[in-house]
């Protein structure tokens, strides 16, 4: 965080909200803020004392319905451009419209940055080449592959042709660099739960934190969720699809295995793939295919894969050789793959693919997971929703019929959609038009000039 | 107008039409109009091809018609064909003038033209035509596969079947067109059976009435046929077993199908993914040269038929692009031990590139993993999971023939 939370603001939020845990957590980190500033000792102060007479902003019981009262809420900022998501759509799409020129404002649910490649723990990037192992995948998405490449342990494979593994922290650290030099103003522990609507065009987006119901105000939105939360909140419409739902986990001691003890005995499941960090390996899961937005299913989901990780390790461990094999870590965030995906103007399709259609509106060229396969155009069309105005969709959630799901939300196909939204985004503000009325050429001028590959 | 036929100055016009005949015949084999199929007009011509296929397969393909009417014209001259038309019959004229010319002399043989003709209409009995593939014009329809770029080397080698009958006559000159020939021992076979029908009618020397009847009753031909018969039943059941590659689309079952093809290569030109390769004895010397299908690169495209169009013996039965949705040219199967999605690695591509929706990732709550279930009502076989399976060396997905896969 840039500059520490208004006190202001800070006292009316605790005042209304009344949450003792609220209360807690902002005081200890003012407390912590003012330490760096001003040592004070290793003490706690009180900041506010608890007012319990302003109870009005609480949900009540009418007719057995509970009811949120409409309220006002306080404005965190105001900005050009809000990104919601700090996944690698989210991150890219940040700096590029700054860079581009707007003023630019992520938030995160999170405490990091990343998403699912870092708090998924899904550090293979697969995604970036095509056919011949051409790199397709250009840009700040390759940036942030390049400081990668200067970090000792940061990734590995990283040669023409093959698909890199890298590490979670270094990818959460450049992620750090990289904003910072840009200078956008961030929000992590920012949960957003609904769009500032005005009839059908999106103003902002409203938050929940730790400091309480927030808004902020922006000429255009980015939605960089994964789930489509905010273009779903802002009325576009959408297809809520299931896919699968997995826990990604690292194991560790590799390089203290024996495996010629094991000869004759039954193959150790679930190995997964080296990584940076030798001796531990990071272990996929499919997972079956749920709904990934029913909070009951993704709870089911996190405990039963939690269970077999663990006693999937307890199994590989009886196996001679394998004694010291160890679980490193789950995943933070569960592996949801698809849920939303939005109505665009256009469709991202499995035709156009095949047929290597051109689109007078190219934003970005995907690459692929097979080998075989030439690289297939992203058009300008796929992120800009039918319904609802100011709001453009970045990363897994774009508009792609349901066989290019896999390959639209691949980490590199999230850079390169998550750098057009960014760019189109600060078009948008700099022209005062809508993201549907922008003018496609110069965001491809733009686009090409941040080193983008568009075909 | 028989007189123009044999007259001195029909000669000078009879060397014409064949040098035309021959340009056209090298026209139609390359095809010099992209995307035309007028390839299959050289095989198909062959009265040869037309009648014994027709007779093996019981079935009128859409381009019998053009060998029957081939055969009906050639009932009007004696080796009418060979004499005017055949692009093979003037190149091996050619070879045989340079025999000459280097002092080599026919070979005294027997009519081997004739037995190759007796077999194989035996053989076409049973559904299963023998020497089918000794036509000339099918023989002629390979000698692109000399100069053609290949993918794969030795595919010129059906080519040498060309290269081994100009050789001959130029060693023992005209042996093919006199002795050998299965089209040209069959012409003398309808012709004489023409004269035959003809003398009945109109009262000939007894003479002449027995020597064209000995050529279609007589003891021999009996025994041809019979021996043809017998070969054909020998062989059939080793073949069913034998192949284990998959058919282009509308290919005859394996009891017949090595019978029936000519081994033209036609399917192979036309293939627009270029799939479709020869078997060079992988599965017994009896489909030597045969087209199989291999689906490393590319598979058999939902849009199109191609293969079967050109085929003109009905080995590929002619299909429609509906019919051909329905045909099954084998199963695919998954090597789990390769399959990405065995070692929980993020893969969905043969999922994606299946054009019928066959497809699906199951989860398996044992393996804890996403296993490929192939949907077998849906799926033809078409080998784009196979194509597109990104796993190397061996693919993790492969088509197998429905014989070895059920």
């Amino acid at each position: 965080m840039n500059e520490p939370i208004n006190r202001r603001d800070c006292l009316r939020v605790l005042g209304i909200s009344g949450m003792s845990a609220g209360l807690g957590t902002i005081s200890s980190r003012q407390l912590f803020g003012r330490s760096i500033d001003d040592p004070s000792g290793f003490e706690s102060s009180v900041i506010a004392t608890h007012k319990t007479e302003n109870h009005l902003d609480a949900a009540t019981i009418v007719d057995g319905k509970v009811i949120q009262p409409r309220r006002e809420l306080p404005i965190l900022d105001r900005t050009d451009v809000l990104i919601v998501g700090g996944g690698p759509a989210g991150v890219v799409a940040a700096i590029a419209a700054k860079r581009a020129g707007a003023n630019v404002t992520l938030v995160e649910r999170y405490g990091h940055f990343g998403g699912l490649w870092t708090g998924g723990l899904v550090l293979l990037v697969i995604g970036h080449i095509v056919k011949g192992g051409k790199q397709v995948c250009q840009g700040i998405g390759e940036e942030i592959m390049r400081r990668l490449d200067k970090l000792d342990g940061a990734i590995i494979d990283r040669k023409a042709g093959t698909n890199p593994t890298v590490d979670a922290e270094a990818v959460k650290y450049v992620m750090v660099e990289m904003i910072e030099e840009a200078g956008v103003k961030v929000f992590l522990h920012c949960w957003g739960v609904d769009a500032v609507i005005d009839e059908n065009v999106v103003r902002g987006v409203v938050f929940e934190s730790k400091s309480g119901r927030q808004a902020i105000l922006a000429k255009v939105v980015i939605d960089a969720t994964g789930d489509g939360d905010i273009f779903a909140a802002a009325g576009a419409t959408f297809e809520h699809r299931s896919h699968n739902v997995g826990l990604v986990s690292r194991i560790g001691n590799l390089d203290r295995i024996d495996s010629t003890k094991a000869s004759g005995q039954p193959k150790p499941r679930h190995m997964g793939s080296p990584t940076p960090a030798s001796g531990v390996n990071w272990v996929n899961m499919h997972g079956p295919e749920v709904d990934g937005l029913d909070v009951a299913t993704l709870t089911r989901m996190e405990m039963n894969h939690r269970k077999f990780i663990w006693n999937n390790i307890q199994k590989n461990r009886q196996i001679p050789g394998y004694e010291r094999l160890y679980l490193v870590e789950t995943a933070p965030q569960l592996g949801v793959r698809i849920t939303r995906v939005l109505d665009g103007l256009k469709t991202v399709t499995l035709t156009d693919l095949k047929a290597g259609t051109k689109f007078p509106d190219v934003i970005g060229v995907g690459g692929s997971d097979g080998r075989n396969q030439d690289e297939w155009q992203i058009p300008y069309g796929a992120l800009v929703p039918v319904k609802a105005d100011n709001v453009l969709a970045a990363g897994r959630c774009i508009c792609a019929e349901i066989r290019m799901a896999d390959l639209v939300r691949l980490i590199p196909n999230c850079f390169v959609t998550g750098h057009a939204a960014g760019v189109a985004a600060a078009v948008a503000v700099e022209d005062s038009c809508s993201p549907r009325e922008v003018d496609i050429k110069k965001i491809q001028k733009i686009l090409r000039q941040q080193e983008a590959y568009l075909g | 107008m028989l007189n123009i036929l044999t007259s001195a100055k029909g000669s000078r016009l009879r060397s014409f039409v064949r040098v035309i005949c021959l340009i056209v015949a090298i026209a139609a084999i390359w095809p010099i109009l992209p995307g035309t199929i007028s390839l299959l007009f050289i095989p198909a011509l062959s009265p040869f091809v037309a009648i014994v296929s027709l007779l093996g397969t019981r079935a009128f393909h859409a381009v019998t018609w053009l060998g029957l009417t081939v055969g009906v014209v050639v009932l009007v001259h004696h080796r009418l064909f060979c004499r005017w038309i055949c692009p093979v019959g003037l190149c091996l004229d050619g070879a045989s003038k340079l025999g000459k010319r280097l002092g080599r002399r026919s070979m005294r043989v027997p009519q081997l033209g004739r037995w190759i003709v007796w077999l194989t209409i035996g053989g076409a009995f049973l559904g299963y035509p023998l020497l089918l593939w000794l036509d000339p014009l099918a023989i002629f329809a390979n000698v692109p596969f000399l100069i053609q770029q290949h993918s794969r080397p030795g595919m010129w080698l059906p080519a040498a079947g060309f290269l081994a009958i100009v050789m001959l006559s130029i060693i023992w000159p005209q042996i093919w067109c006199n002795k050998m020939c299965p089209l040209g021992a069959f012409q003398d076979l309808f012709f004489s059976a023409r004269r035959f029908l003809h003398s009945i009618v109109f009262k000939r020397s007894e003479t002449d009435n027995k020597r064209d009847f000995d050529l279609i009753i007589a003891r021999r031909t009996v025994l041809g046929i019979a021996a043809g018969a017998v070969l054909a039943y020998v062989a059939k059941p080793v073949r069913a077993k034998t192949s284990h590659s998959i058919r282009p689309p509308g290919a005859l079952d394996e009891s017949q199908f090595a019978g029936v093809c000519t081994r033209c290569g036609n399917c192979l030109r036309v293939c627009p993914s270029g799939i479709i390769e020869r078997d060079f004895g992988q599965n017994g010397i009896a489909n030597l040269f045969t087209p199989i299908l291999r689906f490393e690169n590319d598979y058999c495209r939902e849009d199109c038929i191609r293969c079967t169009e050109v085929c003109p013996s009905g080995a590929l039965v002619r299909l429609s692009l509906k019919e051909k949705a329905d045909i099954q040219i084998g199963l695919p199967k998954v090597n789990m031990d390769i399959c990405l999605l065995g070692d929980d690695r993020e893969c969905s591509v043969c999922k994606r590139w299946c054009p019928y929706d066959a497809i699906q990732y199951i989860f398996s709550e044992e393996e804890y993993t996403l296993i490929p279930k192939i949907n077998q009502q849906k799926c033809t076989g078409c080998g784009a999971c196979e194509a597109a399976c990104p796993t190397e060396p061996q693919k993790a997905i492969v088509v197998l023939p429905n014989s070895v896969s059920v």
